[in-house]
């Protein structure tokens, strides 16, 4: 579905040191995909979402959506993107903003009441629908963003930080969201710094940094679980015997503990033993998810 | 053009006209007031037809060059500059063809803005036919436009280029109008803007042919270069 072959970016300024932004970056995502990007600030994910829209074209290399130009693609069918920068006209009113896109958006003109109001229903932004852009909070405006990407059923939805601004119950409703939108035709892309949120929406994640494509991660429940690394304990009783039946284990306070297992079957086996001792755990999280866990070996932060 | 964009001429013009009408009707009227008023004094409340004309011919070059200014300033480096394109081309839209037609439809806002400057004047000074006032308008529109759509393709801060060039072009006609050699190809590569005049336009309904082609053809040429720019040259 979307193609990057050697893909690389160069801003060359009239003055200055040139900066590549992007570095042979090879990567297919497929139909149906739900593809997450995570990179530290700078790590170059703007400019790669930005040469997936054609808004930048890169310096060497190829960047192809259903083995077309990017721009070619979008000005044929359209995509549903969410910019990190909510660059709206701030004198335009919500529901105008909606309307215009939706018309740009080519829904056909009857429909588009009937959409527009269905995303701002959907997004819940109902109350602030004859505000104008500026007036709008940071939460409500990224709704608004939101909402504009799903104006129209595209076949492909490219997110920049889709939550960032949003409070934890419309972070929560927004991966309701994105669940919803998973479709076998539809390929669907979100950059974020939000390692948990990629974590549980995506099918893999592309950690970049330096421009590079660093690594290629990837998630779901047995992939995040089914491995070592290490844990965190929550004892609810018997902390003082922890260390006698897991002299490894680190105290880290306040009733837990810190075990470094080397895979699933090795962390059940420690607790059973602790168990078997009398000790009651409240809780067993990881200490840290696969994909924060490779996030941090792959920008160079080793665990 | 697609149906989607033609549909969008609708909320282009909106734009025009919240955006740029009410700056262009205050700073024309303003403008046109510091002609109009000093004549209107002088040549007392029955003025004629021909002395009406007269304050028109003085006043239309003052207003008319500034207004297009205003008008086509930031036609596409704004979108650029603002980051608004991010939304708008993610839509099924041609660059090209989206400011093409926001070209378009800001000539009928500019003179829907100028046909209501003349009956405001028509009102206060003597009622007169239109049709050679809004034709001089049109013609200065679309002759400075051209520069002013490449200008604004190629450059985020258009503004200061384009009022250059503007200045530029005043003063170059002004002091080398009879030189050759490397000033006549300065001379000639900046828009000439001087060969409009209202005169013939007001008075008789008429115009320089040659004058006209000249200009037009020189906007034309800028226009499509700005087309170029924004077909080839990636926005972001």
């Amino acid at each position: 579905m979307i193609e990057l072959k050697n893909a690389s970016k160069t801003y060359r300024p009239l003055f200055g040191r040139s900066v590549t932004a992007v570095v042979d970056f090879s990567l297919d995502i497929a139909e149906g995909e739900v593809l997450g990007i995570a990179g530290p600030n700078g790590a170059g994910k703007s400019t790669l979402l930005s040469l997936l829209l054609g808004y930048l074209k890169p310096t060497s290399g190829t960047v192809l959506i259903r083995g077309m130009d990017p721009r070619a693609f979008i000005e044929k069918n359209g995509i549903g993107y969410l910019s990190e920068l909510m660059s709206i006209n701030p004198n335009w009113k919500a529901e105008d903003a909606l309307t215009r896109f939706a018309t740009l958006a080519a829904v056909p003109p009857a429909e588009i009441p009937v959409r527009v109001n269905a995303v701002i229903e959907e997004l819940g932004i109902g109350e602030h629908r004859d505000k104008k852009i500026k007036a709008l909070s940071k939460g409500n405006l990224q709704r608004l963003g939101v909402a504009q990407s799903l104006l129209r059923d595209e076949q492909i939805v490219i997110l920049d930080e889709p939550t960032h601004g949003l409070d934890p119950v419309w972070t929560q409703r927004f991966r309701a969201i994105v669940e919803g939108l998973r479709q076998p035709g539809r390929t669907i892309i979100i950059a974020s710094h939000n390692l948990d949120e990629l974590q549980r929406l995506a099918d893999r994640v592309a950690i970049i940094d330096r421009g590079r494509l660093q690594r290629l991660v990837q998630t779901g429940y047995d992939q995040a679980t089914d491995t070592g690394g290490k844990y965190r304990l929550s004892i609810a009783a018997g902390t003082h015997r922890v260390r006698e039946f897991l002299p490894a284990a680190v105290d880290t306070g306040e009733g837990e503990f810190e075990l470094s297992v080397g895979s699933v079957v090795e962390l059940n086996a420690a607790l059973s033993r602790l168990i078997a001792g009398g000790v009651l755990i409240a809780a067993v999280m990881p200490a840290r998810s696969v994909l924060e866990q490779q996030f941090r070996e792959a920008v160079g932060e080793q665990t | 053009m697609a149906q989607n964009l033609t549909r969008y001429a609708y909320w282009h013009f909106r734009d025009f006209v919240r955006e740029r009408g009410l700056a262009l009707i205050i700073t024309s009227s303003l403008l046109g007031f510091t002609v109009v008023a000093p004549m209107r004094a002088m040549l007392g409340a029955n003025i004629g037809e021909t002395d009406a004309k007269r304050i028109l011919i003085l006043a239309l070059p003052q207003v008319v060059f500034i207004a297009a200014f205003i008008a086509l300033n930031g036609i596409v480096s704004t979108d650029r500059k603002l980051g608004y394109y991010r939304f708008l081309f993610s839509k099924p839209v041609s660059i090209p063809a989206y400011y093409t037609q926001y070209f378009i439809v800001s000539v009928v806002g500019f003179l829907a803005v100028f046909a209501f400057l003349f009956g405001v004047f028509a009102l206060v000074i003597r009622p007169f036919n239109p049709l050679g006032a809004l034709a001089f308008c049109t013609l200065v529109y679309l002759s400075f436009g051209g520069i002013a759509f490449l200008v604004s393709s190629l450059f985020r801060y258009d503004w200061p280029i384009l009022a250059g060039i503007y200045l530029g072009s005043a003063l170059v006609n002004g002091f080398w109008g009879l030189e050759t050699g490397w000033k006549l190809f300065i001379r000639n590569i900046l828009p000439p803007l001087h060969q409009l005049s209202p005169n013939d336009l007001v008075n008789l309904g008429t115009v320089d042919t040659k004058a006209v082609v000249w200009l037009l053809g020189y906007s034309a040429i800028c226009f499509v270069a700005g087309l170029i720019v924004l077909w080839k040259r990636p926005i972001g």
